[in-house]
């Protein structure tokens, strides 16, 4: 499980690449949502050149694992690394917010190639992911012989593998809509342990800090009251993540879903959007993070 | 006598709506593998062939409409072909948002059965007199209003054929005739002429094509020959119809369950007025919430009284069309 010191060192090598996608981006967009898309960026690197299983030749491949981004404003996030897989040609980056762009402002599955879920309005990406896992399920349950196959007839772990994995990530904000508790308590009533859910806990939203917002503490008591598996992680490092996603998916065929609690920091990496808490930064905002981040990082 | 075209034949009420809908769901659940039953703990058509035949394709989300529009884009993200079954104001009103953002964005194959009007016991909160204004406006989404239990199993059918994003608006009242015989071939996107007339035309849909088949009779008393379309397809509505029927009688009525504003009579007033104006009035739901009341029947119709949506109501707005038209062209 424990993954070497040369791997990490080649996803810390396309963070890179994808961080400095992101800032190509904010050139020519002059606006974003620096701060969500900052507190992911790790997540999705090892998510996508990692551990989800895609085919970098085939966007659509019926078995590749989903990805549905319900905090659909950090999209950029995503967009930066899709010319890395191969999915857009890299002059897209440069077309963030434009018209006819396959970047819109909010992720959309028409557009983009490698977009699995169109969203923007908040709390409802995890209700998708159930019903692309709940699809998986009825799927792999009607296999033959259909009639006599109970429902959502659990798999043994060593044998099987689902077809497909569905990955989530949603914002803590967003977690104080009330559909996220729904699709919660679906996910484990229908035993969807092909789904791992992410959650971007980076304490701010848009307002202000989480706990003067919506406090949502106990957040891992909750999640595992609804029947969740649940783990906690340090949401920027990548060999956290990668052991946590291993593990979780490694659990399939318990039944249960999987929650990662993953701690961040929005804005992450660039002092100014830290200190700010950057929600979305438009203008010099966004011109003098990039420019920090670019001394920085070089 | 009033001369009804082919494939109509209007009879007494057909009070057997669940069943021409189970048959219907039923068939379209055996052409369709892909099909699954999204419930909301209100029920599903012919949900005892799901539990006996396919249970892994009733997925049972409980009373949370929101949720389970956003399950039904994933399940249709995936090949899947989804029915919802509720009242159109939860179905619908409840999980708008969800329904445009998860549904109609991508245009994902969602079958919605929303019941709606405003009849019923249920009183305000259930008799919905709004939902063709709002579901109208939605890009991507097509709405169909059967008037009998002959075009229920077509209209389910054709539903069921189309790819895209449907809301099947369900009246299901005991009081509505059966208008066709078997043999009648519905098609999607178009309107069907029960019967011609010289002197005006109704255009209704649902429940008000039954109204309007009464209000025949009685418009001959007067020695008025007045046509009737059934509009079943209300998005998108058939402009070709219309605009036919403003030419032929230049005198308009359209007759509709729900409010006149959105709905029905709205579409056609846009079409007569930017192709062929002419003389229209709507009879519908004035800008006001229903009731409870019993469903109406041949006795009873409290609501219908209410309202003004009776065939008697019809015949004086038949009048008044007629009336406006011949001011029109005088010059008045």
């Amino acid at each position: 499980m424990a993954h070497d010191d040369k791997l990490i060192q080649e996803l810390e090598e396309k963070k890179a690449l994808v961080r400095n996608n992101i800032f190509r981006i904010f050139d020519s967009s002059l606006g974003g949502h620096c701060g969500g898309t900052m507190s992911i960026l790790e997540l999705v690197t090892a998510l996508y050149f990692h551990h989800m299983k895609i085919d970098p030749n085939n966007c659509d491949w019926p078995e590749r694992d989903r990805m549905v981004l319900s905090k659909a404003h950090c999209c950029e996030a995503i967009y930066a690394l899709l010319p890395e897989i191969g999915y857009v040609p890299e002059e897209a980056l440069d077309t963030y917010y434009c018209y006819a762009s396959p970047f819109q402002g909010h992720a959309d599955r028409w557009c983009t190639p490698g977009i699995d879920y169109s969203g923007g309005s908040l709390g409802q990406g995890l209700s998708f992911a159930v019903g692309m896992a709940t699809a998986e399920k009825i799927k792999t349950a009607a296999k033959p012989p259909v009639s006599k196959m109970p429902q959502f007839l659990p798999r043994l772990t060593t044998i099987y593998n689902p077809t497909y994995r569905v990955y989530c990530i949603v914002g803590d904000g967003e977690c104080n809509e009330g559909q996220i508790w729904e699709a919660a308590m679906f996910a484990a009533k229908y035993k969807l342990d092909n789904l791992i859910n992410i959650v971007d806990y980076n304490k701010f939203s848009l307002d202000g800090p989480s706990r003067e917002i919506m406090p949502m503490e106990p957040f891992d008591e909750k999640w595992r009251s609804f029947g969740w598996w649940v783990k906690e992680i340090d949401g920027h490092n990548l060999r956290e993540i990668c052991d946590a996603l291993d593990l979780a998916s490694n659990l399939y065929g318990d039944g249960k879903p999987k929650c990662l609690i993953a701690h961040t920091v929005k804005g992450h990496g660039i002092p100014s959007w830290e200190e700010t808490h950057a929600h979305l930064a438009r203008g010099e905002g966004i011109t003098m993070g990039v420019k920090e981040g670019r001394d920085i990082y070089g | 006598m009033a001369k009804w075209n082919q494939y109509v034949k209007p009879g007494p009420p057909s009070p057997d709506f669940a069943s021409a809908q189970n048959n219907a769901m039923i068939k379209v659940a055996q052409k369709y593998p892909n099909v699954v039953a999204v419930l909301e703990d209100m029920g599903f058509p012919a949900i005892g062939w799901f539990k006996q035949n396919a249970p892994q394709r009733i997925v049972e989300c409980g009373i949370a409409e929101a949720n389970a529009a956003v399950i039904a884009g994933g399940l249709a993200a995936e090949g899947f072909i989804p029915f919802i079954n509720s009242f159109a104001f939860a179905a619908i009103g409840r999980a708008y948002n969800q329904i445009r953002q998860s549904i109609l964005v991508d245009r994902f194959n969602v079958k919605i059965i929303g019941r709606g009007g405003a009849w019923g016991e249920t009183g305000i909160s259930h008799n919905s007199v709004e939902d063709i204004g709002y579901t109208r406006v939605m890009p991507n989404m097509v709405i169909v209003n059967p008037c009998d239990s002959v075009e229920v199993e077509k209209a389910f059918l054709a539903m069921a054929d189309y790819i895209g994003p449907v809301f099947y608006r369900q009246e299901m009242s005991p009081a509505m005739m059966s208008i066709y015989t078997p043999d009648f071939p519905f098609e999607r996107g178009k309107a069907y002429a029960l019967k011609d007339g010289k002197d005006a035309t109704i255009i209704a849909t649902g429940y008000m094509v039954t109204e309007a088949v009464r209000a025949i009779p009685l418009l001959e008393k007067d020695g008025l020959d007045v046509g009737i379309i059934d509009m079943c397809t209300l998005k998108p509505l058939d402009e070709e119809a219309v605009i036919k029927a403003a030419r032929e009688t230049g005198a308009i009525v359209t007759a509709e369950n729900n409010t006149i504003i959105g709905g029905l009579g709205e579409g056609v007033a846009a079409i007569l007025c930017e192709n062929h104006p002419c003389s229209l009035v709507r009879v519908g739901i004035e800008d006001e919430f229903s009731q409870s009341a019993k469903p109406p029947t041949d006795k009873q119709d409290d609501l219908k009284i209410h309202f003004a949506l009776r065939a008697e109501d019809l015949v004086v707005s038949v009048k008044e069309a007629i009336a406006r038209r011949d001011a029109l062209k005088k010059g008045g």
